[in-house]
């Protein structure tokens, strides 16, 4: 006689009522409701991930301000009284919802920019701004300057690119430049004065869409002033801040009693950022109860099919089966099944992740290709609400 | 492993056990380990609800009920599969076999719970009671006199201590109950056990150690 096994007898008797469309629609509405819960958490975690995350990010959680003073006809003249001074500074690192500050500072020494490449040429006097480095939209590759190196870093304004681009080469009938093309130049920096100069090669290497300057490494700037004016402390005349909630009365007032100015337009960020908070929280709850309708759907699926096999269950119990024994049985066979809906739902999200990593990047914005833990500790406590809730299931049912 | 009985009565049948005198309901009993009992139990006097207390399938009595240790009044589940599995079987009156499964299947599911009865023997047994031709054949096609062979070989095929039977031979003809006492004695001697037997009419079928009347 062919050996039978146990495990293959019990089947029969317990698992021969279930039905298999039933336990794949069952299956697929768990698997969807962990799907939507993971994918939920992923739009959370991404929005934070840009929200506060890594300094990488043009960050849009919180907003950037550039302040300067108000220039009236009264300050003509006085430059002095349009710059910071150190108890200003201190003021406005202290101010509500303010949390970072920067200054920038400028150069102190003489710049002067040559550019020639063939047919066209210009030279320029110019000026030179730093601001420290997290406080920039976005680290380009190579922002980096030592004292020794020959070539230096630019980050230009945006705004100044279109203001060649629309205003000037339109008006002169030169050729238009893209931010690459841009980057494919190099000019000559001449700093210093007199038989005190040293030449560099400058290349644009980003552009900022929040500093409305030509910025270099800070190490640059500080080289050049102490090596060309060291006895001078100079005071800065702007300051940048990061500004959690920008349209805050406290803060606003605090610039208004300060007669400062600042660029309005950020404020309108804050709105969309509340606005993508709501949807996100929207989108949770809604995930949250897709879980809990699949968990259920899936939970009476395993309860029709106890019930179906009560009479079998009963005697099996009678011959001396024991209940947890039993429980085991069907635990092993609804286990893996349950496992199975959620790693799917993981391999989604993986997947999902990896899709928006790559959409960000053409946003210029720098998401990790993996969900976060986050992520993983809700599939975790999820697995095991869901698992808890199924062992209690079949435990009750046995029983 | 010893039975004791204290006080005992099923609580459906209270009225009428008290227009009586039960040799078993309300009275303080011990079986002891290997004896034979006979109980003697007129329709409707509640034999097969006394099978059904000893085995734990029912609880609603008064009085208590102690298998060794285990006392029935308070046992659970647990405990309850533990004591079938490997201390007390039972042959049902109606044979309670899975319809659904073959002859082989429905002993291979008590033979692998504890795995002490060897398959060779399982089918040496069937061979025995002549129903080795209906090995793979649904036990909801078998006759009863077939269904109740199954069973009997069902119960013999775990580890026990006592054999509760109800009626285990009411479908079979004298040949095939000859042939089912003769394994029951072997297969309880072997395991030196005790045999309680409810039936409606007096019999010999054993050398019982007590009769009584229910």
């Amino acid at each position: 006689m062919k050996p039978l096994k146990q495990s293959k007898l019990l089947r029969k008797l317990l698992l021969r009522h279930k039905s298999n469309n039933r336990l794949w629609v069952s299956l697929l509405a768990l698997c969807v409701g962990s799907t939507l819960l993971l994918l939920s958490v992923l739009i959370w975690w991404n929005f934070q991930q840009v929200l506060e995350g890594s300094s990488d990010n043009d960050s849009l959680g919180s907003t950037f301000l550039t302040i300067g003073k108000n220039v009236t006809n009264d300050m003509m003249g006085k430059p002095d009284i349009s710059l910071f001074k150190p108890r200003e500074i201190e003021a406005m690192r202290s101010a509500p919802q303010v949390q970072d500050m920067g200054v920038l500072v400028s150069n102190r020494f003489p710049v002067y920019a040559t550019f020639n490449a063939g047919i066209a040429g210009f030279s320029s006097e110019m000026f030179l701004e730093a601001v420290p480095e997290r406080l920039l939209d976005k680290k380009p590759d190579g922002w980096h300057w030592q004292p020794g190196n020959l070539t230096v870093p630019i980050i230009l304004s945006s705004d100044f690119l279109n203001l060649y681009n629309y205003g000037f080469a339109l008006s002169q009938g030169l050729p238009q430049l893209s931010q690459s093309s841009i980057k494919a130049l190099a000019f000559d920096l001449k700093i210093g004065r007199g038989d005190f100069t040293q030449t560099y090669t400058a290349r644009v290497v980003g552009f900022s869409d929040r500093i409305n300057s030509v910025l270099v490494p800070l190490s640059f700037v500080e080289y050049g002033n102490q090596t060309y004016a060291p006895n001078v402390v100079f005071a800065p005349s702007r300051l940048i801040v990061k500004v959690k909630d920008p349209s805050d009365n406290a803060f606003i007032s605090f610039l208004k009693s300060r007669d400062y100015t600042t660029n309005a337009e950020q404020l309108r960020w804050n709105k969309l950022r509340v606005v993508i908070g709501g949807v996100t929280s929207a989108t949770g709850l809604l995930a949250l109860l897709l879980m809990g309708i699949g968990t259920l759907v899936f939970i009476l699926f395993i309860e029709l099919t106890i019930a179906k096999a009560a009479q079998s269950l009963s005697l099996l119990l009678q011959l001396g089966y024991s209940p947890r024994y039993l429980s085991l049985f069907m635990l092993r066979r609804f286990v893996p099944l349950v496992l199975l809906a959620l790693a799917i739902s993981a391999l989604l999200a993986c997947v999902a992740q990896d899709i928006v990593a790559d959409k960000a990047t053409v946003m210029n914005l720098t998401l990790p290709d993996t969900p976060g833990w986050q992520v993983w500790a809700v599939l975790a406590v999820s697995a095991s609400m869901l698992l808890l809730f199924v062992s209690r299931a079949i435990v009750r049912a046995i029983k | 492993m010893r039975l004791s009985i204290e006080q005992l009565i099923p609580i459906p049948l209270k009225d009428k056990i008290s227009e009586y005198n039960s040799r078993i309901w309300g009275q303080k009993l011990t079986f002891n380990t290997g004896e034979h009992i006979f109980i003697q139990a007129p329709s409707g006097t509640g034999k097969t609800t006394l099978i059904h207390f000893l085995y734990g399938l029912r609880k609603d009595f008064e009085g208590k009920i102690h298998w060794s240790a285990f006392k029935m009044n308070d046992i659970n589940t647990e405990q309850l599969s533990q004591l079938r599995a490997s201390s007390v079987s039972v042959i049902f009156q109606d044979m309670r076999l899975f319809p659904e499964l073959t002859t082989w299947e429905n002993l291979e599911i008590k033979r692998r719970l504890t795995g002490t009865v060897t398959e060779h023997d399982a089918e040496k047994w069937l061979d025995r009671l002549g129903i080795k031709h209906k090995m793979n054949s649904l036990a909801s096609t078998l006759s009863y006199g077939e269904q109740q062979r199954v069973a009997i070989i069902r119960a013999m095929l775990q580890p026990f201590e006592w054999l509760l039977m109800d009626e285990p031979f009411s479908h079979l003809d004298h040949a095939n109950k000859q042939r089912a006492i003769a394994l029951i004695k072997d297969v309880t001697s072997t395991n030196n056990a005790g045999i309680i037997l409810a039936d409606l009419e007096d019999n010999d079928y054993f050398t019982y150690t007590r009769k009584l009347l229910l």
